[in-house]
C-alpha cells in the first residue's frame, strides 16, 4: 500500500501554509538565516512536487543538518537551553518538510508543528499570541485531515472540517480550563534569555537607572480594593541599597536576612492585588508596610518582600499595607551599622560639608530639613541627561554639575546623612503609575523606576524622604512624562513607544483599552491557577469543601462518562449487532479462536468453517451445521429460528468441550 | 433442471479436459446472459470451448475471424441487388446466430469492433437504417491473444465493460494433456455431442438464476468491494454500476450452479477475478493489461462479514 501514503496535493498545500503560520510568531527571536533556510526549503519542496527536483540524498541531508547545527552554535553559543533549543526545533521543523515523502513523514512534521506552537507560549503568552495560535492549529489540523483524503477533496474541505473540530473542542477546553488542577511543573520551566532578567538590578549605578527609564516595558499592574491613593504617595518598594563603593549602590546583606523587623500596623490599611510581569528577580513590590497573603513569600529585614523562587512567569499576589506604621523604632547599633557604611575615602568636600552641617544642626530632623531645602533652593536640575562626573561622583554632583535624577539625589543625600552620622539607605523601586480609567487599575512601567531615601531616628524608626520631590515635584505628582516635557527626553530612544503619544487622545484611549484587555487576560486567564482557581471554584461550589484530589477524580470520572457516552452515540453498538444471529456468530468466532482458529477478515463464514473443519475433524459436523444455519439466516432471506441457531451453537460448544476434556485426559 | 445442468457440465468437461473451473465459469457467464471474453495464447482451446458450449446448450454457432480488413458489413450483412426480383435483398451476416465466436477480436479496426457493441448490449443491429432483432438467446464469446500485440487495436474500456467475464484458460495439467494426446481428436468428438438444453429450457434456467436471493448482507459486501475500487488510490478508476450489476448477476449464476437459491460471499469471491479483472487497472500501469494483483488485494483486504 505504498501508493496510498503519498502526500496528497491539498495536504501539501496546507503543510506549507502551516509552516508559514507556525514560524511567523517565532521570527522575533529567530536568527535571520532561518528565513533563508525556510524559503530555500519551501522552494525545493515545491520543485520536488512539480517533479523538477529530486529529494535530497543522504549526504545533502547530513550536510544540511551539520551546517544548521553549526550555525545555531555560532549564533547562540550553545545547542541547549530554551533559545537555542527553540531554534533547533524550528530548523528541524523546516528541514523535515524537505524529506517529507509519505504520510508518516508528514505526520512528523505536523506533530513538530504542534510542539512548535506550544513552544511559542513560552516566549509570548499574551492575548494576541493565544488568539493567533488558533490559526496554525487550525491549519495543522487541516493538513492532518488532508493527509487522509485524496486530491479530489479540494483545499477547503479539510479546513472546514478542522474548523468544526476546533469548535467542537471548545466546550471541552472551557471545562478543562475551569476545573483542571494546575500542577506545578516537576522541573524548572525554561525562560527565554531576553525576558529572563529585567527591571531593577541587585546593584545600580546611575547609568543603569537611565537605561531603565528609557524602557516602556510593563513592570506590574495594581488593582486597589477601595479608593486609589494619591500619585505622590505611591512608593513601590522593591529592595534597599545599603552598600556604597564610591560608584555603585548595592544590596546589603541585611536585605537577604529573612527576619521580619519589628513594626506595628497603624492607621488605615490599603489592600490591593498586584500582577507582576516575569522579571527573573525574587523580590516583590509593595507599598510600606506590607503583609502578603502568600505561602512562598515573606518580609525581609529591610521591609521588602522576597519570594522563594524568582518570578519567572506572571505572578499575582494580594497585599495589605499600613502606610502610617512605625518601622523598627528600636534597633541595635549592630543592625544599623550597615546604614552608616561609607567608603574609606573619596568625596572629601561632601564629607567636610556634612561635618559642618552636623555641627550647625545637631538635631537630625532639622538637618534633613536643611538638606531638602538645599535641594529645593539651589539650582539643581532634574534631567535624564546628567552631565558627566569624575571619580568623586557625589562631590561632582553636589558642587559642580548639579544635574541628575532620582538615584543621584537619593545617593547624594544618603551619603551626606551617613557622613553626618545618621543611619540612612537608598530604597529602590517604582513611583507612581498610570491609571487605566477603563479597568480602574494602575500600570507601572520600567520608566517609573525610582530611588528615594529612608533614614532612622530613635523612637521614630525609619522615615522615608524623597529629595527628588524638592527638585522636580511634578515627577512625583504626575509622573516622568510630565517632568520631562521641557527636556523632551521621555522615551527618547524608542520612537515607536505608544506612551510618547499619549497627547493624541484617541491613540491613548486605544492604548488604554488594549492594556485593559491584556490585564484581563493576565488576571482571569493566565493567573487562573493555584489559590485563585481554588477560590473561584469554592465560590461556585459554596460551602462544599474543595479538595484537589476529589476534583481530579471527579474530572476523570466526568470525562470518562462523557467519552463513554460519546462512543456509545457514535458507534451505536446496539445497532451494529442488531440480532441474535450476529451475536451468536461473534461468540462462535470467539469459541473457535479459543481453539486457535481465527477468522481472517477476507474469509466468509463457509470458507472459515471449512478451514475449521479440517483442523477439528471430530467437530466438523457441528461446525458445518451451525455455519449452514447462519448462512441460511443471513443470506437466504428465509431466516432460521433463533432457537435452532442457539441449539446448533450449544451443540458445537459441547462438542468442543468434550474435545478439551479428551485432550486433558490424554495429558 | 439442476440435473440437466450437471449433465451439461460433465459433457463439456469430457470434451474440454482438466479445466472444470473455467468451464463452470463460462457456463455461469452464459446463464447470467453475459458475454465472455477469452484471453489466451493460440491453441489453448478457445474455439473448442466455445463450440462445445454451443453444442451442449443447443445453440447454433457462428465463427467470425476478425482481421484488420474486416468491415462492419462483413459481420452484420449487406443488401445485394437481386436482378431476378429486381430489388435489394438483405443477406444477413454471421452475427445472426445464437452464439458467436469473435476470434481475435482485437485484430479488427475500432469501426468493426463497434459494430459488435450495439449487438452485444442491445441484442439488435441497425443496418441501412433498419433495426433488426438478433436471435434470442444471443451470446458473444470473443477471444484475444494477449501476447502478440503488433497490428492490433486494443479493446476500449467501453467494450471491455460489456463483457461480463474475462477468462484465461491456461495450460492444461499434465494428466489432462496426456489424456488429450492419447484420446480422440476433439474435433471429431464435437459432432457427436447431444444438446442438453433446448431454447425453452435455457430460458427457464436463466429465469431461475435471476431469482436467486441476494440478501442485504451480501449486497453490502459487494458494495464494500466496489467502493474499495472507487476510493483507494491505487485503482486508476473504480468499477462502474454496470460492473456491479455484472458482479451480482455472475454471483447469482454461480450460486445457482452450486445448488443454492441464495448467494453467499464465497460465490462473490469465486467470480470476482473473472468479472472484475478486466474492469480494473492499476494507476501506475499504463500498458492496460490489467493485473490480477488488484483483485487479489480486494479479496484479501475487504472484510467479508
Amino acid at each position: 500500500m505504498k501508493a496510498a501514503e503519498v502526500i496528497p496535493r491539498n495536504s501539501l498545500f496546507w503543510l506549507l501554509i502551516v509552516q508559514f503560520l507556525v514560524i511567523l510568531p517565532h521570527l522575533q527571536y529567530l536568527p535571520p538565516w532561518i528565513i533563508v533556510l525556510w524559503l530555500g526549503c519551501t522552494w525545493w519542496r515545491l520543485r520536488i512536487f512539480r517533479m523538477c527536483a529530486a529529494y535530497p540524498n543522504g549526504w545533502v541531508k547530513a550536510l544540511l543538518m551539520l551546517s544548521t547545527g553549526l550555525a545555531i552554535y555560532v549564533s547562540h553559543g550553545t545547542l541547549i537551553g530554551l533559545d537555542a533549543g527553540a531554534v533547533l526545533l524550528m530548523t528541524a521543523f523546516i528541514l523535515k518538510t524537505l524529506e517529507m515523502r509519505n504520510r508518516r513523514d508528514a505526520l512528523i512534521v505536523i506533530f513538530l508543528g504542534f510542539f512548535a506552537v506550544v513552544t511559542g507560549y513560552l516566549f509570548d503568552s499574551g492575548v494576541l499570541a493565544a488568539v493567533y495560535s488558533l490559526l496554525p492549529i487550525t491549519a495543522l489540523l487541516a493538513g492532518m485531515i488532508g493527509l487522509y483524503q485524496n486530491d479530489s477533496a479540494g483545499y477547503r474541505a479539510p479546513l472546514r472540517l478542522a474548523g468544526s473540530l476546533l469548535l467542537q473542542a471548545l466546550p471541552l477546553m472551557l471545562v478543562l480550563f475551569v476545573f483542571f488542577p494546575r500542577l506545578a511543573p516537576l522541573w524548572g520551566m525554561p525562560q527565554p534569555a531576553e525576558q529572563a532578567v529585567s527591571g531593577l538590578a541587585e546593584s545600580m549605578s546611575p547609568g543603569e537607572m537611565v537605561e531603565l527609564s528609557q524602557s516602556s516595558e510593563l513592570a506590574f499592574r495594581v488593582t486597589f480594593d477601595g479608593q486609589l491613593p494619591a500619585h505622590e504617595n505611591l512608593y513601590w518598594r522593591a529592595i534597599t541599597f545599603e552598600r556604597f563603593d564610591g560608584q555603585r549602590w548595592a544590596r546589603s546583606s541585611n536585605s537577604y536576612l529573612a527576619q521580619e523587623p519589628k513594626w506595628e500596623p497603624q492607621g488605615e490599611p490599603l489592600s490591593y492585588n498586584i500582577i507582576i510581569q516575569p522579571n527573573g528577580r525574587s523580590w516583590l513590590f509593595s507599598l510600606d508596610v506590607p503583609k502578603i497573603q502568600a505561602d512562598d513569600a515573606r518580609m525581609m529585614a529591610d521591609f521588602h518582600l522576597e519570594r522563594r523562587r524568582p518570578v519567572d512567569r506572571a505572578l499575582m499576589y494580594r497585599t495589605v499595607s499600613w502606610p502610617d506604621s512605625r518601622r523598627e523604632p528600636s534597633a541595635t547599633s549592630a543592625s544599623l551599622a550597615a546604614s552608616l557604611q561609607l567608603p574609606r575615602q573619596g568625596n572629601p568636600r561632601t564629607r567636610i560639608w556634612a561635618e559642618e552641617l552636623r555641627r550647625s544642626e545637631p538635631d537630625p530632623e532639622r538637618l534633613v530639613q536643611v538638606l531638602l531645602r538645599h535641594f529645593n533652593q539651589q539650582p539643581y536640575v532634574y534631567t535624564l541627561k546628567p552631565l558627566p562626573v569624575g571619580e568623586n561622583i557625589v562631590d561632582d554632583f553636589l558642587f559642580q554639575t548639579r544635574s541628575g535624577f532620582c538615584i543621584h539625589y537619593a545617593g547624594a543625600m544618603t551619603f551626606i546623612l551617613r557622613a553626618a552620622g545618621i543611619p540612612a539607605r537608598v530604597v529602590g523601586g517604582y513611583q507612581g503609575g498610570e491609571l487605566n480609567p477603563a479597568g480602574n487599575y494602575l500600570s507601572i512601567h520600567q520608566f517609573d523606576a525610582h530611588a528615594w531615601v529612608e533614614y532612622w531616628l530613635p523612637e521614630r524608626g525609619w522615615i522615608s524622604i524623597d529629595p527628588t520631590f524638592q527638585v522636580a515635584p511634578e515627577r512625583i505628582r504626575t509622573g516622568l512624562q510630565q517632568a520631562m516635557v521641557q527636556e523632551q527626553s521621555f522615551l527618547e530612544g524608542d520612537p515607536l513607544a505608544l506612551h510618547r503619544y499619549s497627547g493624541i487622545n484617541w491613540l491613548n484611549e486605544l492604548r488604554m483599552a488594549w492594556d485593559n484587555v491584556n490585564y484581563g487576560w493576565q488576571r482571569w486567564v493566565l493567573n487562573y491557577q493555584g489559590d485563585e482557581q481554588k477560590q473561584i471554584l469554592q465560590k461556585w461550589l459554596g460551602s462544599f469543601e474543595l479538595r484537589w484530589d476529589w476534583l481530579g477524580i471527579g474530572l476523570v470520572l466526568v470525562l470518562a462518562v462523557l467519552s463513554g457516552s460519546l462512543a456509545l452515540l457514535l458507534f451505536k453498538p446496539w445497532r451494529s449487532t442488531p440480532d441474535l444471529v450476529q451475536r451468536l456468530f461473534l461468540r462462535y468466532e470467539k469459541l473457535l479462536a479459543g481453539q486457535g482458529i481465527v477468522r481472517q477478515k477476507h474469509e466468509g463464514a463457509r470458507a472459515f468453517a471449512e478451514r475449521a473443519a479440517q483442523v477439528l475433524p471430530d467437530q466438523a459436523q457441528a461446525i458445518r451445521q451451525f455455519t449452514g444455519i447462519y448462512e441460511c439466516t443471513r443470506y437466504s432471506g428465509e431466516p432460521a429460528s433463533p432457537r435452532e441457531m442457539q441449539q446448533a451453537f450449544k451443540a458445537l460448544r459441547d462438542a468442543l468441550f468434550s474435545r478439551n476434556h479428551a485432550k486433558d485426559r490424554i495429558h | 433442471m439442476r440435473a440437466k445442468l450437471e449433465a451439461c457440465l460433465s459433457t463439456a468437461n469430457q470434451v474440454f479436459l482438466g479445466k472444470e473451473k473455467q468451464v463452470r465459469l463460462a457456463v455461469a457467464c452464459l446463464l447470467a446472459r453475459g458475454h465472455l471474453l477469452l484471453e489466451d495464447l493460440p491453441g489453448m482451446g478457445k474455439t473448442t470451448l466455445s463450440h462445445t458450449l454451443a453444442k451442449v446448450m443447443g445453440l447454433d454457432f457462428q465463427r467470425i475471424q476478425f482481421t484488420s480488413d474486416l468491415l462492419p458489413g462483413d459481420i452484420l450483412g449487406t443488401s445485394i441487388f437481386d436482378k431476378d426480383v429486381g430489388r435489394f435483398v438483405f443477406h444477413s451476416g454471421p452475427i445472426f446466430a445464437e452464439l458467436i465466436l469473435a476470434d481475435e477480436i482485437n485484430r479488427a479496426t475500432p469501426k468493426t469492433q463497434s459494430a459488435l457493441l450495439e449487438a452485444m448490449e442491445e441484442g439488435q443491429v441497425t443496418i441501412e437504417g433498419a433495426t433488426r432483432a438478433l436471435p434470442e438467446p444471443f451470446f458473444v464469446i470473443a477471444t484475444q491473444n494477449p501476447a502478440s500485440q503488433s497490428g492490433t487495436f486494443v479493446l476500449p474500456e467501453s467494450q471491455l465493460d460489456r463483457f461480463l467475464m474475462r477468462l484465461s484458460l491456461g495450460y492444461p495439467a499434465r494428466a489432462a494433456e496426456k489424456a488429450l494426446l492419447l484420446g480422440e481428436s476433439r474435433r471429431d468428438l464435437l459432432p457427436c455431442l447431444e444438446p442438453v438444453f433446448d431454447h425453452a429450457g435455457l430460458a427457464a434456467i436463466q429465469e431461475e438464476v435471476a431469482a436467486v436471493n441476494v440478501s442485504d448482507a451480501l449486497a453490502d459486501y459487494l458494495l464494500r468491494l466496489v467502493e474499495a475500487t472507487r476510493t483507494h488510490p491505487q485503482f486508476a478508476w473504480g468499477i462502474s454500476p454496470r460492473g456491479s450489476l455484472a458482479l451480482i448477476a455472475a454471483t447469482r449464476s454461480w450460486a445457482y450452479m452450486a445448488g443454492r437459491d441464495y448467494a453467499i460471499p464465497e460465490d462473490v469471491q469465486v467470480v470476482l477475478p473473472a468479472v472484475a479483472g478486466h474492469r480494473l487497472r492499476e494507476r501506475a500501469d499504463y500498458s492496460g493489461s490489467g493485473d490480477s494483483s488488484l483483485v487479489q488485494w480486494l479479496l484479501r483486504e475487504v472484510p467479508v462479514l
